[in-house]
């Protein structure tokens, strides 16, 4: 078998001219496969991690319904039991209860629907990235009093309500008792997320001063955890969940709250692939008649190797084998090239902010940092092993049912 | 009789055989009867177009017989499979083609190897035989040249090598010496005559060159397909 490895290695480099071509674009074929999976990857995780640091957190605690309809009917009360699982659980970085209702904000130029969200300052600086986000320009600052007649507002709602640090707005929404309340409040700080429908619908508030304004006494409506990383989201729900005594309530993995950003990111996986199939067939295409020529034009040679004694599976093989180096060199060249390309972009970033407005819909921010896996690579090397494999078949084929007395007469 | 047919490496009895060129039949073998026996240096002269390739392929089961008796080694060659008239090419005739005989990304020595190689040998034998038999044919200089780098006589050479490494009952050679110039053709079949001589190889070969017939042991003529006379 090592002979047809070497037979077909030194048949490779015979016309090196056309080998070379089969083998670059293959290698072009690998390397556009590997950018546009890992920036595929970087944007789809981005996405994840700014929705999970915004708002999803990795797992949180609902009353069963909440997911669909955010109301405050939809609150309950922590119980002991509750927090005494969210100390004892491994893997939760931290936690932190919130204050969810759907309101109207108002300032004296206009009006927007919005997510009031009542949050306890300090806990919320360990689950989500709010803290981070925010300006520190005109002394705007993050709460710190729960109690306090504060609220946070993105800069591109205070743009659209024409309001600056220390301007006073007004809340509106529906409260325990399905009577119209309204707070006004000050604006203590603004802040700027890569996530444009987060900045257009949240704001918010002290988690006490918001209870209060709703009569919800002590009442939540959920529980944010931040779990050491995005994968063991799942972990944490089943070690949460035996803590959690009320059986209306429940424990939500991030996955099952955006199942939306989960089939999206499905979707773009099977474009990709449909991409990828196309690739891939010109590439099967252009090596079956790289192939069809290399036989062709060793017609009699094939011959006299069979004249004598070689057997047909041994010519394939051989063909075989050629096709499978090309289809390897040319992978390696790729993957090389791949790597190389996505290890320097997934350190430095690619600058898309030309087009940052749709990435900021996209909830991806505006830098991609190009993310290579491990999966993505043995695709590539599965995927380009089987169209050289599939390409070769049939001028295999050929090769081996070369019929000698017809190969001798032919020179 | 029985002692006889035991000694004959080649053994063919009424063979015909006729070719479909453009809906015309072509006689290529009108009946040939002929008996090779083991160490014989026996050489097929004619013209173009008399059938010593139809005959050389037969016997070497590259082509099939269309009527009439064909044994090779003791074997029938009618009704062989494919694959059993593959092995007897492998094991028991040795090949010399008129010319590109040779695998050419393979060096001379790799060429001769090949064939034990499809025979199963280890590589250190393989490797041993194969060198000193290329050293047998004088060209021990030229054992990791690759077929490109060598003359045709060389060339020749390997292919005499490759034919004989394998020990096989008999090699068959079509016009080995068509492709080269007088001289150089001339040693060549000095070479196969001494390796008939000193090892009893038995040659069965074909020409058309008079300077070539001469050196036979024993002269078939061909006509037409048949047999007109032959010479002891
Ligand atoms: N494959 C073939 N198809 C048709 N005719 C053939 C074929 N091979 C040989 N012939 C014919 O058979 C006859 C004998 O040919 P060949 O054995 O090649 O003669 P030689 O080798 O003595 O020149 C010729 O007339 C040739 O044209
Ligand atoms: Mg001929």
């Amino acid at each position: 078998m090592i002979i047809y490895l070497k037979l077909s290695w030194r048949n490779v480099w015979r016309n090196k001219r056309r080998s070379l071509i089969v083998i670059s674009s293959i290698a072009i074929g690998v390397f556009f496969m590997l950018i546009s999976m890992a920036l595929v990857n970087g944007m789809n995780y981005q996405m994840i991690d700014n929705t999970i640091s915004t708002s999803l957190g990795h797992v949180a605690i609902h009353k069963k319904g909440f997911d669909d309809n955010m109301k405050i009917s939809y609150s309950f009360n922590a119980d002991s039991g509750i927090y005494e699982g969210l100390n004892n659980t491994p893997g939760i970085a931290g936690w932190a209860p919130r204050v969810k209702v759907q309101g109207i904000v108002r300032s004296s130029e206009a009006s927007q629907g919005v997510m009031i969200t009542g949050i306890e300052p300090g806990k919320e600086k360990g689950v989500s990235d709010i803290f981070n986000y925010m300006l520190n320009t005109d002394g705007s600052e993050f709460l710190d009093n729960p109690a306090a007649g504060d609220v946070l507002i993105s800069e591109q709602l205070a743009k659209k309500l024409d309001v600056v640090t220390g301007d006073r707005i007004v809340i509106m929404f529906q409260d325990s008792r399905d009577e119209i309340a309204g707070e006004a409040l000050t604006v203590r700080g603004m802040f700027r997320s890569p996530v444009d429908s987060f900045d257009k619908y949240v704001i918010f508030t002290g988690i006490k001063k918001l209870q209060k304004a709703a009569g919800m006494n002590d009442r939540i409506s959920e529980i944010s955890i931040r779990t050491d990383t995005r994968d063991e989201s799942t972990v944490v729900k089943s070690g949460i969940s035996p803590f959690i005594k009320d059986p209306e309530v429940q424990a939500l993995t991030w996955q099952e709250m955006a199942p939306s950003m989960m089939s999206a990111i499905r979707l773009y996986d099977a474009m990709m692939f449909i991409f990828f199939g196309i690739i891939f067939i010109t590439v099967i295409f252009s090596v079956a008649n790289t192939m069809i020529m290399a036989v062709m034009e060793r017609f009699h040679e094939i011959g006299v190797m069979k004249c004598i004694g070689t057997r047909p599976l041994n010519i394939f093989i051989m063909i075989i084998f050629e096709a499978v180096n090309l289809g390897l060199a040319g992978m390696a060249a790729g993957l090389l090239a791949g790597t190389v390309f996505n290890v320097v972009l997934g350190a430095t970033g690619i600058d898309l902010s030309l087009f940052s407005e749709s990435m900021r819909i996209w909830g991806t921010g505006s830098v991609i940092y190009p993310l290579i896996m491990f999966k993505d690579i043995a695709a590539a090397a599965v995927i380009v092993f089987l169209t050289a494999f599939l390409a070769a078949i049939y001028p295999a084929y050929k090769a081996a049912k070369i019929k000698p007395l017809e190969a001798l007469n032919y020179i | 009789m029985k002692k006889r047919e035991q000694s004959s490496v080649i053994e063919i009895k009424g063979l015909y055989k006729d070719y479909n060129s453009d809906g015309l039949a072509v006689h290529a073998l009108n009946g040939i009867d002929l008996s090779i026996k083991k160490g014989e240096f026996t050489a097929i002269a004619g013209p173009s177009g008399s059938g010593k390739t139809t005959l050389l392929n037969i016997i070497g089961g590259i082509d099939r017989p269309g009527r009439g008796e064909v044994k090779v080694a003791g074997k029938n060659l009618n009704g062989m499979k494919r694959g059993e008239l593959s092995d007897l090419r492998l094991n028991s005739i040795g090949f010399i083609f008129q010319a590109y005989n040779l695998i050419p990304v393979l060096t001379a020595v790799e060429n001769v190897e090949y064939v034990l190689l499809l025979q199963g040998a280890d590589k250190k034998e393989r490797r041993e035989r194969a060198e000193s038999i290329l050293r047998d044919v004088g060209l021990e200089r030229e054992l990791k040249r690759k077929p490109a780098e060598m003359s045709g006589g060389q060339q020749q050479r390997v292919a005499v090598a490759r034919a004989m490494v394998s020990n096989p009952e008999i090699i068959l050679a079509d016009e080995p010496t068509a492709n080269l110039d007088q001289s150089t053709g001339s040693a060549l079949l000095d070479l196969m005559r001494n390796l008939n001589k000193e090892r009893g190889i038995t040659f069965l070969f074909s020409t058309h060159d008079s300077m070539v017939m001469k050196r036979a042991g024993r002269l078939i003529n061909l006509r037409d397909g048949r047999i007109v006379a032959g010479k002891k």
